[in-house]
C-alpha cells in the first residue's frame, strides 16, 4: 500500500537555486527553432514519431537519469531513504523483474505479459489467492520460483515496518495471514480477510520482486530466510550492506543474478551506469542494443546542452528530456507545440499516472482550523483555482486538470463518468464570494473578508469560528518549479477578489514536505500550518489501482491535513473489498465534491526528447518504467 | 620560520575546531526536518520509520551532545555516511576533490599565466589602446556571471561549431584530464573570471612599483628598462597576485557550483549544493572541515609567499 508524494520532475533539479533558474532562462532564450509536430496525450502521447527504416542490431542507447537523481541502491527492497523512481524503475527493474509488471504501453494496467507469474486466481470469495509462476529464469540458470517469491515476503514480514519504504501500518504484508509455496512454481497466500481483487493484485501483489535463492544469504554463509522469517533480519542487513557497496555493484555476483532484460556490466559514483542484455533474459522481448547507458545531469540546463550539441559533443544523448522552461507552447495536451530540437529529435510529453492537489490542514493550530473545515469555504477557494489559465498559460498546454482522487491522465476505466466529464470546479470568483456572503461573511474585495454571523446554522459562518475572524492563511509552496511559483501567485491574486488573504512563503522542496505532507497528529510534528503545496501531488506507483486509504483515510500517517469523515472512511473501506469498480466512483463522485484537499492542474511529467533514429520508445510508460529491451535503432 | 610555522599550525587547528562548533549549530537550525528531508514524505505513511531514525542517527539528544558524538568520530579519522548518497564521506570527498581541483586548479594556474603578463602590458602601456581593451574585456568577464559565460561558450563552440564538448569529462580522474576537449570550455569558463580579476590587481600592483624610488635609482644606475621590470617591479608587484592566490585554494578546493552544474560535472561545489538542499549533515561538516583546512593552510602559504618574495618580510 501506498504510493508516494511526487516531485515533478523539474523540481528535481536545482530548484531554489537562482543560479539554476538564471541558466535555464539563458538556455531558454538561446535555443533554435523549428517546425511544429503534432501528438496524442493519452497519458504518455504517441507524438508525430519517425516511423519505418531498417531495424539495425546493436548500437547503444544513452537514456538522460533526472536532473541531480543517481541511483544509490541496487537491491530491490527499498526502504524509505531509497523509494525513488530513480532507484526503481529506472535502475533496479532493469535488473530484477516485479512479480507483477504494471504499465501496458501508457495505461498504468497489469501487463501480464511482462509478469513472472500468471494472473492471479482468487478464491473464497477473494481471501484466498493462488499465483502461478510461468517459466522464468535466474541468469544463473536456475528458474524464479514460488520459493524466491516466499523469500521476499518472508522478508517483509520480518522488517517491512521500518525497512520497506510502501509499508502502511496495517498493510502487506500484515494482512496476509498465511503464505506457502506448495510447489516450485505455485504460491498460495491467505488473507485476514476478503479484499477487493483488483485492489490487492494492483496494490499489495504489485509490491513483490521474487529474490533468487543465491541471495539467502549472510556474510557467513548461506541462510534459510525463505523457509524460516526470523533469518531474515540477518539476510536483510547483508544484503542491504552489499548494496551500500556501490563500487562493488557491478562485479558483484550476488547483483549479478538476474532475471531481467539486462544486466549492469558498469557503474560509477558519479551514476553513470552501463547495462548489457542478460542473454540468459526468458521474457518475451530480448534486446536488440547492444548497451543501454544511463547518465547523470547535474540541472535540467546541462541535459539540454548536451540534447542540443547532438553528436558534435561526443557525448549525444538518445532520450532525454526538454526543460519545462523551453517547452513549446500548445494549445490542449492532445497537442505539443514546435520542437526546439525537432532536425534530431522528436518531443513526446509524457504524462504521470498522478493527480495533483495541495492540503488544507484540518487540525491547524493557528486559529483557522475551523474554517477549513466549513465545505463551503473549501468550495470557494476551488472556485478560484483557475485550472485552465494555469494549464493554458504557465504550463504551456501541458496540463490536465485534476478533476478528483482519480487521475484523469492516462484514460482508464478507474475514473467514473463524472470525472471524466471535466473540471468540477470552474473558475468563478462570483460562486466563490455567494458562498461566503451566504455564509455570514462580510466579503471586501481586495480587503480582508470577516466574519459578521457567527454560529452554526446554515446561514452563519460555522462551528467554532468567532465574531470577526478574518479569512488570513499562510500558505509555503515549494520553490523550483516556474509553474507552481506562477500557480500561486495567481491563486492569491483571484483569492484577493473576495477577500481571502494568503500569504505565500515560498522555500525548498523539503522543508515545505517536512511540514505538510504529513498528518502532524499522526506524525507528531507542528501543526502550525493551514495550507502547504509541495507541487507533485501524489503518484500511483507502486500502487496502480487509485484507491484513497492512504490518502484520505481518517488517521493515516499521509493523510497530510487530518481529513476526517466517515462517510468518506465507509466508502473507501468499500473500495478496498468490493470486487465493482462501481465502489470506486461512488467514493470518487463523492470525495470530489468534498474537497478534501485543493485539486491543481496535474502539469506533465517529463517532455522526452527522443532521438530521430531510435525505435520502440513510446508510448512511454504513465507509470513510469522503462523498457529499453523493446528500443532499438534503425538506418533509413 | 620554524617557531612561526608551529604557532600558525596550532592557530589553524583552533579555528577549524571554532568553525564545526559554528556550523554544526547553524547547520541544526536550519528549518525542515531531516528525517523527512531524508527518508522522503512518503515516510510520513509510517510514522515509525521517522522515529527510528531520529533516535539511530541522535536527532533526538541535544545538538551539543550530536556535536561531541560528531566530533569523537572525526578524531577516529570517521568523517560520517551521507545519507542521501550513500556512501562514506570521507569516499565522496575522495571522488569529488580531484574532479574539484583538476578543473579548478587547471583555471587558477591557466588564468595566473595569461592574466600577469597581462596586467604587466597594461601598467607599462597606461592609458594606451591596448590597456583601454584589457580594461573592457576585464571590466566585461569580471562583471559576466559565470553561468551566462558558460552557456554562451557552449553554444558558440560546442552547439554551433562542434570543437569542444557541451559538458566536462564524464569519466574518473584519468578521463578529466584525457578528455581534453570535454575539459576546454568549463576550464576557460572559470579562468576567464580569473584572469579579469587577476590582471586588475597586477597592473595596478605594477603602476605603484614603477612609480617608486627603487625603480628610479636602478634606472639611474643603467639598468634596462626590460631588467628593471622583469626582475625588480615584476617581483614586488606579485606580492598581492600571493595574497589572491593563498585566497584562492580554498576556492580550489570548495569547487564552483554553477560552472560544475553548467557543465555537469559533479565536484566539491555540486556535492556541497546536493547535500544543504537534502540536509545531509554528515557531508556539510566534511566538506568544511575540507575547506577550512584550505583556508588556513592557504593563508599559511600566502605568508610564506610574501617571504619568499620581499626579503624584508621575516617571521620571527
Amino acid at each position: 500500500m501506498g504510493s508516494f508524494p511526487s516531485r515533478r520532475r523539474s523540481r528535481r533539479l536545482l530548484g531554489a537555486a537562482c543560479a539554476a533558474a538564471a541558466i535555464a532562462i539563458t538556455a531558454a532564450a538561446c535555443g533554435s527553432s523549428g517546425t511544429s509536430g503534432t501528438s496524442g496525450t493519452s497519458g504518455s502521447s504517441g507524438a508525430a514519431a519517425p516511423t519505418g527504416g531498417t531495424r539495425v542490431v546493436g548500437g547503444t542507447a544513452t537514456y538522460a537519469l533526472p536532473p541531480s537523481t543517481t541511483p544509490n541502491y541496487i537491491f530491490p527492497f527499498d526502504s524509505s531513504t531509497y523509494f525513488s523512481v530513480v532507484n526503481a524503475e529506472d535502475f533496479q527493474y532493469l535488473l530484477y523483474r516485479p512479480l507483477y509488471w504494471f504499465g501496458n504501453g501508457a495505461s498504468p494496467t497489469l501487463n501480464t505479459s511482462l509478469s513472472l507469474a500468471g494472473k492471479p486466481v482468487y478464491s473464497d470469495n477473494g481471501r484466498n489467492v493462488t499465483i502461478t509462476m510461468k517459466d522464468w529464469k535466474w541468469s544463473n540458470g536456475t528458474p524464479v520460483t514460488a520459493q524466491n517469491v516466499v523469500f521476499w515476503i518472508h522478508m517483509m514480514q520480518a522488517v517491512a515496518s521500518t525497512d520497506w519504504g510502501a509499508y502502511v501500518p496495517g498493510g502487506f504484508p500484515t494482512n496476509v495471514s498465511d503464505v506457502k509455496a506448495t510447489s516450485p512454481t505455485t504460491l498460495t497466500m491467505t488473507m485476514n480477510k476478503a479484499y477487493n481483487q483488483t485492489w490487492f493484485t494492483s496494490n499489495e501483489l504489485s509490491q513483490i520482486t521474487p529474490m533468487p535463492e543465491a541471495w539467502d544469504r549472510t556474510a557467513s554463509g548461506a541462510s534459510h530466510c525463505t523457509t524460516t522469517v526470523s533469518d531474515c533480519a540477518a539476510v536483510y542487513s547483508y544484503l542491504d550492506s552489499q548494496s551500500k557497496s556501490l563500487s562493488s555493484w557491478a562485479g558483484s555476483p550476488i547483483w549479478g543474478i538476474v532475471d531481467g532484460p539486462w544486466r549492469l556490466s558498469s557503474f560509477n559514483a558519479d551514476g553513470n551506469s552501463t547495462f548489457v542484455p542478460n542473454k540468459a533474459y526468458s521474457g518475451p522481448v530480448k534486446a536488440t542494443l547492444a548497451q543501454f547507458q544511463e547518465v547523470p545531469f547535474t540541472t535540467e540546463s546541462a541535459e539540454y546542452n548536451v540534447l542540443q550539441a547532438g553528436s558534435a559533443g561526443g557525448n549525444q544523448i538518445d532520450v532525454g528530456y526538454l526543460p519545462t522552461t523551453d517547452a513549446p507552447p500548445t494549445k490542449s495536451a492532445n497537442a505539443i507545440g514546435t520542437n526546439p530540437l525537432n532536425s534530431s529529435y522528436y518531443l513526446s510529453p509524457l504524462y504521470a499516472w498522478s493527480i495533483n492537489y495541495f492540503p488544507l490542514n484540518y487540525q491547524s493550530t493557528t486559529g483557522n482550523g475551523p474554517v477549513i473545515k466549513q465545505l463551503y469555504f473549501r468550495q470557494a477557494l476551488q472556485y478560484l483555482m483557475n485550472q485552465a489559465a494555469v494549464i493554458s498559460g504557465p504550463l504551456k498546454g501541458y496540463g490536465v486538470p485534476t478533476v478528483g482522487p482519480v487521475g484523469s491522465v492516462p484514460a482508464t476505466n478507474y475514473l467514473s463518468s463524472t470525472g471524466k466529464s471535466g473540471d468540477p470546479w470552474p473558475y468563478n470568483p462570483g460562486k466563490a464570494k455567494s458562498l461566503l456572503t451566504s455564509h455570514g461573511w462580510n466579503v471586501v474585495a481586495n480587503g480582508t473578508t470577516s466574519c459578521t454571523h457567527p454560529g452554526t446554522a446554515t446561514t452563519d459562518c460555522g462551528a467554532g469560528i468567532k465574531q470577526g475572524q478574518q479569512l488570513s492563511f499562510t500558505l509555503p509552496y515549494a520553490t523550483g518549479t516556474e509553474w507552481i511559483a506562477q500557480e500561486m501567485t495567481q491563486l492569491q491574486s483571484n483569492a484577493s477578489q473576495v477577500g481571502i488573504k494568503l500569504s505565500l512563503d515560498p522555500r525548498p522542496f523539503d522543508q515545505v514536505t517536512a511540514i505538510a505532507a504529513g498528518n502532524c497528529v499522526v506524525a507528531h510534528i507542528s501543526c502550525n500550518w493551514d495550507m502547504g503545496n509541495w507541487g507533485g501531488g501524489w503518484t500511483f506507483v507502486p500502487d496502480y489501482y487509485p484507491t484513497g486509504e492512504t490518502l484520505f483515510l481518517s488517521g493515516s500517517g499521509a493523510n497530510s491535513g487530518g481529513y476526517t469523515n466517515s462517510q468518506n472512511d465507509s466508502l473507501i473501506n468499500d473500495t478496498l473489498t468490493s470486487n465493482s469498480v462501481n465502489s470506486l466512483y461512488t467514493w470518487q463522485n463523492y470525495l470530489a465534491q468534498q474537497l478534501p484537499v485543493i485539486w491543481q492542474p496535474n502539469g506533465v511529467y517529463q517532455l522526452s526528447e527522443i532521438v530521430n533514429n531510435l525505435r520502440g520508445v513510446i508510448p512511454q510508460s504513465t507509470t513510469l518504467g522503462i523498457n529499453p529491451e523493446n528500443w532499438y535503432f534503425v538506418k533509413s | 620560520m620554524i617557531g612561526f610555522l608551529i604557532r600558525r599550525i596550532l592557530q589553524a587547528a583552533v579555528t577549524v575546531l571554532i568553525v564545526t562548533v559554528i556550523v554544526f549549530f547553524l547547520l541544526r537550525a536550519i528549518p525542515g526536518n531531516v528525517a523527512v528531508a531524508i527518508l522522503g514524505p512518503a515516510a510520513y505513511r509510517n510514522p515509525a520509520t521517522l522515529a527510528q531514525f531520529n533516535a539511530e542517527y541522535g536527532f533526538d539528544k541535544p545538538w551539543y551532545s550530536q556535536y561531541l558524538l560528531w566530533l569523537g568520530h572525526l578524531l577516529q579519522g570517521n568523517l560520517g555516511f551521507s545519507w542521501t548518497l550513500d556512501q562514506s564521506v570521507a569516499s565522496l570527498l575522495g571522488q569529488r576533490l580531484p574532479k574539484t581541483i583538476i578543473l579548478v586548479g587547471i583555471s587558477t594556474i591557466l588564468a595566473l599565466i595569461i592574466a600577469v603578463p597581462i596586467g604587466l602590458w597594461q601598467a607599462v602601456r597606461r592609458n594606451k589602446p591596448v590597456d583601454y581593451t584589457f580594461t573592457a574585456l576585464s571590466f566585461l568577464f569580471y562583471a559576466a556571471p559565470t553561468f551566462f559565460v558558460g552557456t554562451v561558450l557552449i553554444l558558440v563552440f560546442s552547439v554551433k561549431l562542434g570543437w569542444f564538448g557541451p559538458e566536462a569529462p564524464q569519466g574518473g580522474i584519468v578521463s578529466d584530464l584525457t578528455d581534453w576537449r570535454d575539459l576546454v570550455l568549463p576550464v576557460v569558463t572559470l579562468a576567464l573570471v580569473t584572469i579579469a580579476l587577476f590582471s586588475r590587481y597586477m597592473r595596478s600592483s605594477v603602476l605603484d612599483n614603477i612609480s617608486e624610488d627603487y625603480v628610479r635609482t636602478a634606472r639611474a644606475k643603467g639598468a634596462s628598462r626590460r631588467r628593471v621590470l622583469w626582475r625588480h617591479v615584476m617581483r614586488n608587484s606579485l606580492i598581492p597576485i600571493a595574497t589572491l592566490l593563498g585566497l584562492s585554494i580554498p576556492g580550489i578546493f570548495a569547487g564552483a557550483l554553477i560552472t560544475e552544474s553548467v557543465f555537469n560535472y559533479p565536484g566539491m561545489g555540486y556535492l556541497f549544493y546536493q547535500s544543504a538542499q537534502k540536509q545531509d549533515y554528515p557531508v556539510l561538516l566534511g566538506f568544511i572541515i575540507v575547506v577550512a583546512i584550505a583556508t588556513v593552510v592557504g593563508s599559511l602559504l600566502a605568508d610564506i609567499a610574501y617571504a619568499v618574495l620581499d626579503p624584508r618580510v621575516r617571521y620571527a
